[in-house]
């Protein structure tokens, strides 16, 4: 016996009661598992809130969500949850698992998005950037070689403990054009990030990590998420060949049918740009809408990922490549952070 | 072997005088015993003669060398505590072995002496258990050869017998005797028990409220109390009145009973009479009521004066010895 | 009557047994049952091959163990004279001295983190009154390096084995030491060959205890190792969360609790032989 086949023995209760669910009918409430803090207050106010005004859906919201955490769900057979917050290459990761499901897009109905958003698996709902940032004050990097130049720009660093936040940048600054990262090269990267580990004082671990490090002038340059940054005149911050992500919402495999169907709602909600512009006063991050720029306060647009200036300059990464060598890369990762 | 001496040793806790001016000679091979209530410093005289603490005021001799200021590893004493104080981590042979190795005494010769000081205290063949696995009679044998086997000047005994049941005692009273004397160590013992002071001591210092009352061999303390306090703290005493408003002591067993009439005397009533086994003591109220109960002890010999009956007493006047 | 008596207690502790095992150990054994485990292909020891073949992570499990040694000697350098000088405190002093002591116990982990970000950051407390006094011109590197990993783990743990400790230290009886200095003992012996044997087992005990403690940390080497001093619990992390690679993580686990088992056995047989 497979072990598979003994979990979804034990799950063999609720799964009566998808057979004897009616197919057509559609959950009062369902659960999502989210990245939590301001990025889930901003899916309260921009999406859940319209939905259940316009339909009386509710939608409860739980944190924080990792690949971890949804293969647990899954393989213990539970159906209490149906969407999931998943990153790119997270995703893709997941799709190989079996943990997700196809997304019925006829059902959904959306609104003009973003291609990349509008995945067979994943709704791309939010952009983000990784970035450049340091210091108000400091000298002004222009380019990832800039950045990486500890002696024209003096000052300590500090960097993702993650190397697929990493790795992008190191391949950019030691020469590799932003259209050609991947495949990536990853021992160029790696040989880059030797050069400046003594200037780096911190990998951090949790986005809030390097805005407080620049605030205590422990460190003066910084890669980070461009919402920690952004509209504080304590720091300077450049998207140049930065990292735009995209965080997507897949459907929970197994989930029941009316849930699946209150899902769908919410996602068209969150189609709308009417409701991305709510989403994104709360976090300054975007919906996959190409004309939210419109309905954005003017002065504000150079913060967001999405807009058309930042969009340009920035690149998305391989999620397949990464779904293929991420572990190989991890490997390299770790013997990497033991010759620090 | 060596005497010791005490000049006006005196050790205060802020206002309180734990020990007060005392003074005392203790002859070379000579078994002393410190004996008072609890609280009247006997305890903290003989920790400054250990020099577990030291003195307020006063100089202290071991051996005609003034130690007053030496420490405890410094003054070469065995000591003996109630709670026995075994090293639990160890061996008995290893315990006796200690103040050895400390000396530099090791191997075949220590092991000699360490078992040789074990068979003194009677504990051959138990070298290599633990503490634990002792009795409470066996572990302050150890206590005892442990304080002995490295031939100390002096042993100081701190209620060594205090923890064991009464028939033990009475039996490592005797061995504690033998032993003393075996060796001819100059011995002080601290005791709040008075049959083990008279019974095993040379001379017994009685010692109240940090002050010494008296310092006398066994018999003359008990016959001829220095103090009210010695006379009530020895044995049970007949208060008496004497001429010019002064106290006399007499001892019970001095006290003689007979029928009323007979020999004279005074007439009492006997109040309780309590067996004892070889003795009997008897409570006596006398007739008029004035004056304290007197207690008489007499050997039983098939009969007994009972609660109740009349009976005279009577005492000689040389029994009678003046405490105030 | 013995038997049957206890018979009886086992019947009373038989469904706390029964839960202990479900809830406890039975996810405990599927977890290291699936290093042992592929889809589609049954048993299989690739995932402890892989483990060989790419030493990485050994060498990251290596490192967590030199780590947690390093953490568990500072705290055993900082506990026992700790433990010790509370032994000699009065009685109200030493009741202050132990609620200072588990007071750490009270606040979070990841506020006491922080707080030595506070405290010994380049612009913390530390490091500006050494300025102010002119003892150093750059600030000294307290963060982000083993030394504040070793700061912070020892910190946390401090507990674990001060009051063990402690606990063994008011037990010895001051007559014992008494009687070893009445006995010709100087101070050094009386502590060597008396009062530290009898602290023995219980500071063993506690460095025990915080060893394998260490070998779990996750949020302090995190944040005040600054991501340089890599830690089992972190790499496991992203197999379990982000890769993910559930059977090397199981392997790795695996692996981990065997040496927490054999250490403890060690453990075991030398606490025994001392009390033997």
């Amino acid at each position: 016996m497979k072990r598979r086949t003994f979990v979804a023995a034990a799950a063999s209760l609720p799964a009566v009661g998808i057979l004897s669910g009616a197919a057509r009918a559609q959950s009062r409430e369902i659960r999502m598992i989210e990245s939590g803090g301001a990025s889930g207050d901003s899916i309260q106010v921009g999406y859940i809130d319209p939905l259940k005004a316009k339909t009386g859906i509710n939608v409860v919201r739980e944190s924080p969500s990792s690949l971890g955490k949804l293969r647990a769900l899954v393989e213990s057979g539970q159906t209490s949850t149906t969407l999931f917050e998943l990153g790119s290459s997270v995703m893709v990761q997941a799709k190989k698992l079996g943990l997700i499901e196809k997304i019925d897009w006829d059902a959904v109905k959306p609104a003009a998005m973003f291609p990349e958003a509008k995945n067979e698996y994943g709704f791309g709902y939010q952009y983000f950037s990784t970035i450049m940032a340091w210091k108000a004050g400091q000298k002004e990097p222009k380019s990832w070689a800039e950045f990486f130049d500890t002696k024209a720009f003096p000052g300590k660093r500090c960097l993702p403990d993650y190397p697929h936040y990493c790795l992008g940048f190191a391949a950019q600054a030691a020469g590799v054009p932003i259209d050609k990262l991947f495949p990536l090269d990853v021992d160029l990267a790696f040989k880059k990030l030797n050069e400046i580990k003594k200037d780096v004082s911190v990998w951090w671990k949790a986005g809030a990590q390097p805005p407080q490090l620049l605030k205590d002038n422990e460190v003066q340059y910084v890669i980070c998420w461009s919402g920690r940054v952004v509209g504080d005149p304590a720091f300077g911050m450049n998207f140049a060949g930065g990292k735009a992500d995209l965080s997507y919402f897949g459907i929970v495999k197994n989930s029941k049918p009316e849930d699946k169907a209150a899902a769908y709602k919410l996602m068209h909600e969150m189609s709308l740009p009417e409701n991305q512009a709510k989403a994104a006063g709360v976090i300054s991050y975007t919906g996959p809408s190409p004309e939210l720029d419109a309905l954005l306060p003017k002065d504000k647009l150079w913060q967001f990922p999405t807009s058309k200036q930042n969009k340009a300059v920035q690149y998305f990464e391989d999620a397949e490549w990464w779904a293929a060598n991420g572990e190989a890369v991890n490997k390299k990762w770790e013997a990497f952070k033991l010759s620090l | 072997m060596s005497d010791i001496r005490l000049e006006g040793v005196t050790r205060r806790y802020g206002t309180v005088a734990a020990a007060d001016n005392v003074d005392l000679a203790v002859a070379q091979g000579e078994f002393v015993t410190i004996l008072g209530p609890s609280g009247s410093g006997k305890t903290t005289l003989l920790s400054l003669i250990a020099g577990l603490n030291r003195p307020t005021a006063g100089r202290i001799f071991i051996g005609g060398r003034d130690v007053t200021e030496a420490t405890a590893q410094e003054r070469n004493i065995g000591l003996v505590f109630q709670s026995y104080a075994l090293f639990p981590h160890m061996t008995v042979l290893e315990n006796v072995l200690f103040p050895l190795g400390v000396r530099k005494i090791t191997g075949a010769p220590a092991r000699a002496r360490a078992l040789e000081a074990l068979k003194l205290v009677r504990l051959e063949g138990l070298q290599d258990r633990r503490p634990s696995q002792l009795s409470g009679g066996q572990q302050q044998r150890v206590a005892l050869a442990r304080a002995i086997v490295f031939k100390p000047d002096i042993l100081l005994l701190d209620e060594p017998l205090g923890a064991l049941d009464r028939k033990l005692r009475e039996d490592l009273q005797v061995e504690l005797k033998q032993l003393q004397r075996t060796l001819g160590v100059t011995t002080l013992l601290v005791t709040h028990d008075q049959e083990e002071a008279l019974s095993l001591s040379d001379r017994i210092m009685v010692l109240n409220h940090g002050k010494t009352q008296q310092v006398a061999a066994p018999t003359e303390a008990y016959l001829r109390p220095a103090n009210r306090f010695v006379a009530e703290f020895l044995g049970i005493a007949n208060f008496v009145g004497l001429d010019g408003g002064r106290t006399g002591v007499v001892r019970p067993e001095r006290v003689r009973l007979g029928p009323v009439g007979v020999d004279g005397g005074r007439s009492a009533r006997v109040v309780e009479a309590v067996y004892l086994g070889q003795m009997v003591r008897y409570h006596l109220a006398l007739e008029g009521g004035e004056g304290a109960p007197i207690v008489a002890a007499a050997p039983f010999v098939g009969k007994a004066w009972q609660a109740g009956e009349p009976v005279a007493v009577s005492w000689d006047a040389a029994d009678i010895w003046p405490v105030a | 009557m013995n038997l049957s008596s206890r018979s009886t207690g086992f019947s009373f502790i038989a469904p706390l047994l029964v839960l202990m095992v479900v809830a406890f150990n039975l996810p405990i054994l599927y977890m290291l049952g699936l290093a042992f485990w592929e889809k589609g292909q049954g048993f299989t020891l690739d995932h402890y091959r892989g483990l060989a073949e790419a030493p990485v992570y050994l060498r990251v499990l290596g490192n967590t163990m030199r780590i947690s040694l390093i953490a568990t000697i500072a705290n055993v350098a900082i506990g026992y004279p700790l433990a010790h000088w509370m032994r000699g405190l009065p009685n109200r002093a030493r009741l202050i001295a132990i609620a200072l002591v588990v007071l750490p116990f009270w606040v979070s982990i990841l506020v006491r983190t922080y707080a030595w970000i506070v405290v010994l950051g380049n612009g913390g407390l530390v490091n500006r009154s050494l300025q102010w006094l002119g003892l150093t011109d750059a600030p000294v590197q307290f963060l982000y390096n083993e030394l504040g990993v070793t700061i912070g783990m020892a910190n946390v743990l401090l507990p674990f084995l001060v009051l063990p400790l402690f606990a063994a230290m008011i037990r010895i009886d001051d007559r014992l030491l008494q009687a070893a200095a009445s006995l010709g003992a100087p101070p050094r012996t009386i502590f060597w060959k008396v009062y530290f044997p009898l602290t023995l087992p219980a500071l063993a005990a506690g460095a025990l205890l915080v060893f394998i403690l260490c070998l779990g940390f996750y949020v302090t080497p995190a944040i005040l190792g600054g991501g340089r001093v890599p830690m089992i619990s972190n790499l496991l992390d992203t197999l379990i969360n982000q890769i993910p690679r559930w059977e090397q993580a199981s392997a790795i686990s695996t692996i981990l609790l065997l040496v927490t088992l054999l250490i403890f056995a060690a453990y075991r047989r030398l606490d025994r032989k001392a009390s033997a």
